[in-house]
């Protein structure tokens, strides 16, 4: 509403399908991001610490592209970047698989659940900080301490949402397979796959968003590279605009990957399904609690 | 006559083996739970003899003598420091929240509008809401309340659409027929069905809101657990940072099962769907 006046002066003709574009959904979100990016400018103006849109751009520019960044640091993006890639990916890795073959377990036998749960619910408390500086503490400073944070934060919420898919099968569908005589393979592979596959995903896009806080926070408190490490590393110089532009970087990634990547690959994996099933796993997501 | 007799006789047994066989399981489980505790911590105790090395992983014993010392010394000072400024942080989010959701559910426009800036904010990883507060407040009550504030508005602000979407249109219709003008309509129809989904999103963020709320703490606090953590992670007194993690997790483990879910249970008394599942 605030940046509508100034959005129409730009516009110098047919205000008339000018107004329309703007109250159509696109239009909404990109009024959204001027007004966002103007409040930001605003209050810069107030409190001279906050660096202004402008700078940080500038700043990502030079980082991305390896120019100088005044005195002898250059920018180094991809360097980074592709080190907390690979251990994000190898930590995700260990705690999907792990994840999924508990929370099977869990869902299938009786007794495991009762053995277990309590562990997983345990787990599944624990701040991201708190594996980030016990992680340290075995291991030092080197690549273990990230990539098992990433785990063992990773690791509950997919076995929570992957036990409570394999709990969700109907019992007549085992019992039947079981009395028609199909194999135990066979009745893993057409029945519990196929039922506990939405679960499985829904427990790996939670295992992105936990994982991705717990590699930064890891590389934050005791990092020598990566993403975490680059971001505290502006922060303790005092350069906000260096600091302000890396956690934009970090948030536009998994934004990009949750939202556009996993939201899509998951609508397109499941259109076989009622759309209220989807929406159910997403409710049954929000309740762990992240 | 007696074959009734006799079949309300044999359902009685039946239904008392079933009952037998109910409870027989139930103590079974039980103990597969206690066994399940004795098990990790066995485990645990393994490990820390094979480690060898209190610095990196003390035993439970040691643990639980560190933990004992904590209650008896400052531990429900810190913790309702910690608790105080959550449960602000809840009402920082409800303030800002509710408002926006109700903008959300009524009108398409601002549902759009807000769309984006609501599912980014509820992914922005917790570490960049700790470090902003610290920023702003420096070491400060207000840090934490912020931090919180911020990470459960998203949730509270989409539930509460939600629940605006979902009000009874035939409700309102009704109460506009019966000349209830639109203030009553809305503290009488709309709040009441709406009130609950604000509780629901500040519970989906419950565990979330803590953590972050203590990861700031790490920051910039004198005061509450993460500020303990912190302060005993610098000490490298490995014992009292693990007591200290183990007693956080305990109590948000029993505030989630006996405070919140029981709230929420009253909360939603009212909708049948709620209490069928």
């Amino acid at each position: 509403m605030t940046a509508a006046p100034v959005a129409l002066q730009e516009s110098t003709e047919s205000p008339g399908r000018f107004r329309r574009w703007l109250t159509s959904p696109t239009g909404a979100q990109v009024t959204a991001a001027v007004v966002f990016i103007g409040a930001w400018q605003l209050l810069t103006l107030i409190a001279p610490r906050v660096p202004s849109p402008a700078s940080v751009v500038n700043f990502l520019y030079v980082e991305i592209t390896g120019g100088s960044h005044g005195g002898i640091v250059t920018g180094e993006f991809f360097e980074h970047f592709a080190i907390t890639l690979r251990r994000f990916s190898l930590g995700l890795l260990i705690g999907f698989v792990a994840g999924v073959l508990v929370g099977i377990l869990i869902g299938l036998s009786g007794l495991a659940r009762a053995l277990l749960n309590d562990t997983v619910l345990v787990l599944l408390t624990m701040p991201a900080f708190v594996w980030a500086f016990l992680t340290t503490m075995w291991f030092g400073i080197a690549w273990q301490a990230p990539v098992l944070t990433v785990a063992l934060s990773a690791f509950p919420f997919v076995a929570v949402n992957v036990a409570q898919g394999t709990r969700a099968i109907t019992p007549e569908l085992k019992h039947m397979s079981t009395a028609f005589e199909v194999g135990r393979s066979k009745q893993f592979r057409h029945l519990i796959v196929p039922a506990i596959a939405g679960y499985i995903f829904a427990g790996l896009r939670f295992a992105i968003i936990i994982g991705w806080n717990g590699i930064l926070l890891s590389e934050w408190f005791s990092g020598q590279a990566g993403v975490g490490f680059r971001t505290r590393y502006w922060f303790d110089a005092n350069r906000y605009r260096g600091f302000v532009g890396w956690v934009i970087v970090f948030i536009v990634f998994i934004v990009v990957v949750d939202r556009v990547i996993l939201n899509r690959l998951q609508k397109r994996a499941f259109r076989w399904r009622d759309q209220s099933d989807v929406d159910f796993i997403q409710v049954e997501e929000g309740q762990v609690g992240l | 006559m007696t074959d009734t007799v006799a079949e309300t006789l044999q359902e009685d047994l039946d239904q008392a083996q079933v009952l037998r066989t109910a409870a027989g399981s139930r103590r079974r489980r039980y103990l597969a739970v206690v066994l399940g505790w004795l098990v990790f911590i066995g485990l645990w105790w393994l490990l820390s003899l094979w480690v060898g090395s209190e610095a990196r992983l003390p035993s439970p014993g040691r643990v639980f003598q560190e933990i004992v010392t904590i209650l008896q010394e400052d531990f429900w000072a810190q913790f309702w420091a910690s608790i105080v400024r959550v449960f602000a942080g809840f009402l920082v989010a409800i303030l800002i929240g509710t408002p926006l959701g109700f903008l959300m559910g009524r009108s398409k426009y601002w549902s759009n509008f807000l769309q984006s800036p609501v599912v980014v904010a509820g992914s922005i990883p917790g570490l960049t809401y700790a470090v902003m507060a610290f920023v702003v407040f420096g070491i400060s009550f207000w840090g934490p309340v912020l931090a919180v504030g911020l990470i459960s508005m998203p949730y509270v602000a989409i539930n509460v659409a939600e629940g605006v979407h979902g009000v009874d249109r035939r409700l309102v219709d009704m109460s506009t027929a019966y000349g209830r003008n639109e203030s009553q309509v809305f503290r009488h129809v709309v709040v009441p069905s709406v009130l609950p989904f604000v509780f629901a999103g500040v519970r989906l963020s419950f565990s979330l809101a803590w953590k972050v709320g203590t990861l700031t703490e790490v920051f910039g606090s004198s005061k509450g657990i993460g500020f303990q953590i912190r302060r005993n992670y610098q000490l490298f007194n490995m014992p009292a940072v693990i007591a200290w993690v183990l007693l956080f997790v305990l109590f948000m483990l029993l505030l989630e099962r006996f405070v919140l879910v029981r709230l929420e249970r009253r909360l939603f008394r009212w909708r049948q769907w709620e209490r069928d599942r």
